[in-house]
């Protein structure tokens, strides 16, 4: 089943990097290790700034507790659970 | 003894121009005898200490020549600054009178401490100083420090007309104001700062002086009704100057003596630079070829002796030993030449990479079609801040491709975390009430 947001996240990810002269993984995984998957952390920066444009909500200023997730799959959950 | 600014006004000719209003000017003789008339309807205690509130740059202009001299603080707050900042202003100066903005009213004087009151000295100016970031602090001044660069050879100074663009009560705007009344160029003023009725009152009377900050001069070019004005003096300064803007008003004014002021609130007048480029030259660093003393600290900041060091322990804090006064300016050397890179307090901090915002916009301002632009740092939880711009652009021109073009080429000039992560289109750009960029973090 096709996750609306998954993608809206990952077309953003890919402009970015296109945009900033990297890599990112042809295909992207659940699993798969965030600063692995092509993008820097100012990479990761300009994604949470873009995102919170679409969305509307920045999940990270939201949490009580800071937890920065470790793989795409949990970065794709804290969206999901952070939507208003 | 020490002369007010009353009787310093006094020695010029009674039928001298001194202000210019959209349909009348003011002759010295009238504005003495109107000022002189305020002072004795307002029956203040001599040595009292007075808030200006809020006073029309007419009535400001009456109200210090009226005052200096007779009362011992003169608190200057300009009518853009809250109630609460104010207040918690006057209340620190420990002000006995508070003047509103009526002041053909009896009732706009309010009685507001029982001090006691000083003997006669020189009245002691606190002017409200805006930095970037907008948190006023007062820095205290006297007519002597105040006039130290003001120029009083009236027969040069009648073959100018000098306009306000600053508010007076800013530190920059009493240089207008004191320049133009004590050397008898007239002042164009109007009753409010609304930048329409300024420059209304401007071409109605042929000013060819003016003084604004780099910012202001973009608006008043992108404005374009200032090329009516047979402008031959054309004064920056508060902001960093860049050489675009001095270009183009070369280019539009190619009569007109361009010249970039560095001063501030704090050191007075510092220094001009009249060779059209923008910065200073570098030999002045540590040589007494300089206007005055000047070092560059290894960080960066610009360090000043001034001739006169204002009072007040904010300012004291900032003196080191030698008594070089910490101005906050960051600079950089390159090759024969010292450019101004912004507040050190203005930066941006990208995950601990700061970025100049001034930097930022002078690159921006090299793509074609980019009129004028504000960069500032924008809240972000990955990284501290990121950088967001705000772009004036032509009319004529698409924004998306235009978005890209700038993008492009701050990609090939700056480091990326320097590469503004939003770009925005708006008509007109936001300004602090000093007339400086806006930069406050959102």
């Amino acid at each position: 089943m096709i996750c609306p947001m998954r993608e809206t996240i990952i077309a953003i990810m890919s402009s970015i990097a296109d945009d900033s002269d990297l890599h990112l993984k042809s295909e992207l995984h659940d699993q798969d290790v965030l600063l692995e998957c092509g993008l820097d952390s100012l990479g990761f920066a300009i994604l949470v700034a873009h995102l919170e444009e679409e969305f509307g909500y920045d999940p990270f200023s939201l949490m009580d507790q800071p937890y920065y997730p470790r793989t795409f799959g949990e970065f794709v959950a804290i969206y999901q659970k952070y939507a208003p | 003894m020490f002369e007010t600014l009353f009787q310093l006004l006094s020695e010029l000719p009674p039928d001298g121009r001194a202000l210019l209003l959209p349909s009348e000017c003011i002759p010295m003789a009238t504005l003495r005898r109107d000022a002189s008339l305020l002072a004795q309807h307002s029956q203040l205690p001599k040595g009292c200490r007075i808030a200006l509130c809020g006073l029309s740059p007419l009535k400001l202009i009456k109200a210090v020549i009226a005052f200096d001299g007779t009362v011992n603080v003169m608190l200057l707050l300009p009518a853009s600054m809250d109630a609460r900042t104010t207040n918690q202003l006057i209340q620190s100066s420990h002000c006995t009178h508070r003047i509103d903005a009526l002041l053909d009213e009896p009732e706009s004087i309010a009685s507001l401490l029982n001090l006691p009151l000083r003997d006669e000295a020189p009245t002691r100016w606190l002017l409200a100083s805006s930095g970037t970031t907008g948190t006023p602090k007062l820095i205290e001044h006297t007519l002597a420090s105040l006039c130290r660069s003001v120029k009083r050879d009236t027969v040069c100074g009648s073959e100018f007309v000098w306009g306000l663009l600053y508010d007076p009560c800013r530190f920059a705007g009493m240089q207008v104001v004191l320049q133009a009344l004590l050397s008898t160029s007239g002042l164009c003023v109007s009753e409010s700062m609304d930048f329409d009725t300024q420059i209304t009152g401007f071409i109605a009377n042929k000013v060819n002086a003016l003084s604004a900050t780099p910012s202001l001069w973009r608006r008043l070019l992108m404005d374009g009704r200032i090329a009516e004005l047979p402008l031959r003096q054309i004064t920056l300064g508060g902001e960093t100057v860049d050489q675009n803007i001095l270009d183009a008003l070369k280019h539009a004014f190619p009569v007109a003596r361009v010249i970039h002021i560095y001063a501030s609130t704090e050191v007075g007048t510092g220094f001009s630079v009249h060779d059209g480029f923008a910065g200073f030259p570098a030999n002045w660093i540590d040589s007494v070829i300089a206007p005055l003393p000047l070092r560059v600290r290894e960080d960066g900041h610009l360090l000043v002796k001034p001739w006169i060091l204002p009072g007040g322990k904010e300012i004291l804090d900032r003196v080191d030993a030698d008594g070089y006064l910490d101005t906050q300016d960051l600079v950089r050397v390159e090759g024969d030449r010292v450019f101004f890179l912004g507040r050190a307090s203005g930066a941006i901090n990208v995950g601990g990479n700061k970025v100049n915002p001034e930097e930022i916009e002078c690159c921006i301002r090299e793509v074609e079609g980019v009129y004028d632009v504000r960069v500032y740092a924008k809240k972000n939880s990955i990284m501290g801040q990121i950088v967001a711009a705000e772009v004036v652009s032509a009319i004529e021109v698409e924004p998306e491709p235009l978005r890209k073009s700038i993008q492009r080429h701050c990609r090939s000039h700056l480091e990326n975390w320097q590469v503004p992560v939003f770009i925005s289109f708006v008509t007109a750009l936001k300004e602090t009430s000093s007339g400086k960029r806006e930069r406050l973090p959102v």
